[in-house]
């Protein structure tokens, strides 16, 4: 396959096709709306399950099901939706099941507007549902970055056990950029789903169940307690991110998907004025890189973290910080997307943007 | 072009793109967004731009309407095919289904018009001659209008090179054969336009409106 020119929920949906999806579940809600209408077609031509569920929480509950099962399962949908499928993500995280989640984000809170933001930072890396537990959440900046980690996606998924949620705004969903799918996959070695509720065939007198209740409060504290594990090795082999222009700079911005995109551009212009300004880019946002903070030159002057949102992911950077520069938030939220110009203006005028 | 203009095609082809550039080259009275599919990226958000090449842009009545995708357009839709001295462009949602719109002026199949399909032939639906005739079939027999030109929009965004666009019309020639329809404009953009470049049909040079500089 060459070059296509394809819209990112497209993209989305064709990634999956190519990393294995088995099974489709959703509901629909804009913007990311071109995801199922893609795969209603695509899919069931594949001989792949399509079904568009009566409700966001039927949808993850399907997912549940079918992931339990042992197929390669996903679901997408935008904030509102997304906040609709907490409980179910909760109980998958807890039963260990793999899936994968694409979330597309639009203004919020509530029902917000269907125009792109970042507001749901949070929602993926702090969970909406309860109890101890993470996924791993990816947010690419271009269509070509969203279909390399979708295709990865499952792959890392079945690895650990664990859901994979991909983070894009409106925009990734809804613009186009010419894209090629047939970029190589990291191997992994996947083992046998050997606990997948398909019968006793392999496993006479086993019966084997997908579940997250542990009433036995020490059986809970040891799932727990491996569960924990399991993120210490998610956070040590897939924490991803990119450093940029990282030569001797003055600043540093922070900022991942669509607003790393603006800052790119921001840094350009910076530069002709003989500002140098790097970036850190998170790739992953739970892991957060925080060991990218490491590399920072002593003397630089500030952390700019930029998002489109109030300050969500701020409270990562302050984190991995730790206390040793000055940090800096810049911020437009409810659907608005800043000209380069404005990142320009707040590195300028970084100390008017010092948050701590 | 005639004074009625609509341009239809595969979804993402370009049309929105199309719409405002020949609207602008060709200083129409109006431009006419019927797009009800898509939520962004709509000439409607282009309202205030065209306003000052004196062009009224026609779409919703309803407050926030660049930014809600309900399925409701403006009755105003009709006020192009009243007045002969006016001249408009039809912006139409993508594929068969954006053609849909096409049926509310069937009242008016006596006004002579041109229905102009846009077609990238990298867009994986319409990346090959059967396709784009399959399309075009759907659209006619959807919209009960002819359609009466063809308009080469091939293009990988910034990365098009002009090899790209003969490519796209060698492909859009064998549509050509089969169908008798000519291919009316070639677009090419402004990054890799010439003066002597030679395409089939018009070869019209392209600025993009919607996408921002840092994308």
């Amino acid at each position: 396959m060459a070059k296509v020119l394809m819209k990112g929920n497209e993209a989305i949906a064709l990634a999956a096709i190519k990393g294995g999806v088995d099974a489709f579940y959703g509901y629909p809600i804009t913007p990311q709306n071109e995801v199922p209408e893609y795969l209603s077609k695509h899919l069931l031509d594949a001989g792949k399950v399509f079904l568009q569920a009566e409700s966001e929480v039927s949808a993850i509950n399907m997912v549940y099901g079918a992931a339990g099962a042992g197929k390669r399962v996903m679901t997408s949908s935008s904030s509102p939706g997304i906040a609709l499928k907490q409980e179910g993500i909760s109980y998958i995280a807890g039963a260990e099941l793999p899936c994968l989640i694409v979330s597309v984000m639009r203004g919020g809170p509530g029902l917000g507007s269907i125009q792109p933001s970042q507001g749901d930072y949070y929602q993926a890396t702090r969970g909406g549902g309860n109890g101890d537990y993470h996924l791993i959440v990816f947010a690419p900046e271009s269509i070509q970055e969203t279909i390399d980690v979708i295709k990865e996606s499952f792959d890392i998924a079945d690895y650990y056990r664990n859901p994979v949620m991909v983070l894009v705004d409106g925009l990734i969903g809804q613009m186009m950029e010419s894209v090629d799918f047939d970029r190589p996959v990291k191997e992994r070695f996947l083992p046998e789903k050997d606990w997948a509720t398909t019968g006793t065939k392999n496993h006479p007198g086993r019966r084997n169940v997908a579940n997250s209740l542990y009433l036995d409060p020490q059986a809970l504290e040891q799932h727990n307690i491996h569960l924990n594990e399991k993120y210490k090795l998610i956070k040590k082999n897939e924490t991803r991110f990119e450093l940029i222009n990282f030569d001797n700079p003055e600043y540093i911005i922070v900022a991942y998907g669509t607003m790393a995109r603006i800052a790119r551009s921001a840094i350009e212009m910076l530069k002709k004025e003989g500002i140098e300004v790097s970036m850190i880019r998170p790739i992953s946002l739970f892991p957060y890189p925080e060991i990218a903070f490491d590399k920072i030159p002593e003397n630089v002057k500030g952390i700019l973290t930029c998002e489109l949102s109030m300050g969500q992911m701020l409270d990562d950077v302050l984190i991995a910080n730790n206390g040793r520069h000055k940090v800096g938030f810049f911020g437009r939220a409810g659907g608005m997307l800043p000209d380069p110009e404005e990142i320009v203006d707040a590195i300028k005028n970084f100390n008017e943007r010092v948050v701590k | 072009m005639k004074n009625i203009t609509f341009l239809t095609g595969y979804y993402g082809s370009g049309k929105s793109e199309l719409a405002i550039n020949l609207a602008i080259k060709e200083r129409v009275d109006y431009v006419v967004d019927l797009d009800i599919m898509n939520p962004y990226f709509r000439t409607r958000e282009q309202e205030e731009f065209l306003k000052t090449y004196e062009i009224e842009t026609i779409s919703s009545d309803l407050d926030y309407k660049a930014h809600i995708d309900m399925p409701y357009i403006s009755k105003r839709v009709f006020i192009p095919f009243h007045d002969e001295s006016k001249r408009a462009i039809y912006d139409l949602g993508g594929n068969d289904s954006g053609a849909k719109l096409l049926r509310q002026f069937e009242d008016y199949n006596d006004v002579d018009i041109d229905l102009y399909i846009v077609i990238n032939v990298y867009r994986q639906e319409s990346d090959n001659s059967e396709k784009i005739i399959e399309l075009i079939d759907k659209i006619e027999g959807v919209g009960g209008f002819k359609v009466t030109g063809l308009i080469n929009n091939s293009n990988l965004l910034r990365e098009t090179t002009l090899e790209d666009i003969l490519y796209g019309e060698t492909i859009i020639k064998e549509v050509s054969n089969k169908t008798k329809l000519p291919i009316v404009y070639t677009a090419v953009w402004e990054n890799i336009y010439a003066d002597n470049l030679v395409f089939q049909g018009e070869v019209l040079k392209l600025k993009l409106y919607f996408r921002k500089n840092w994308l």
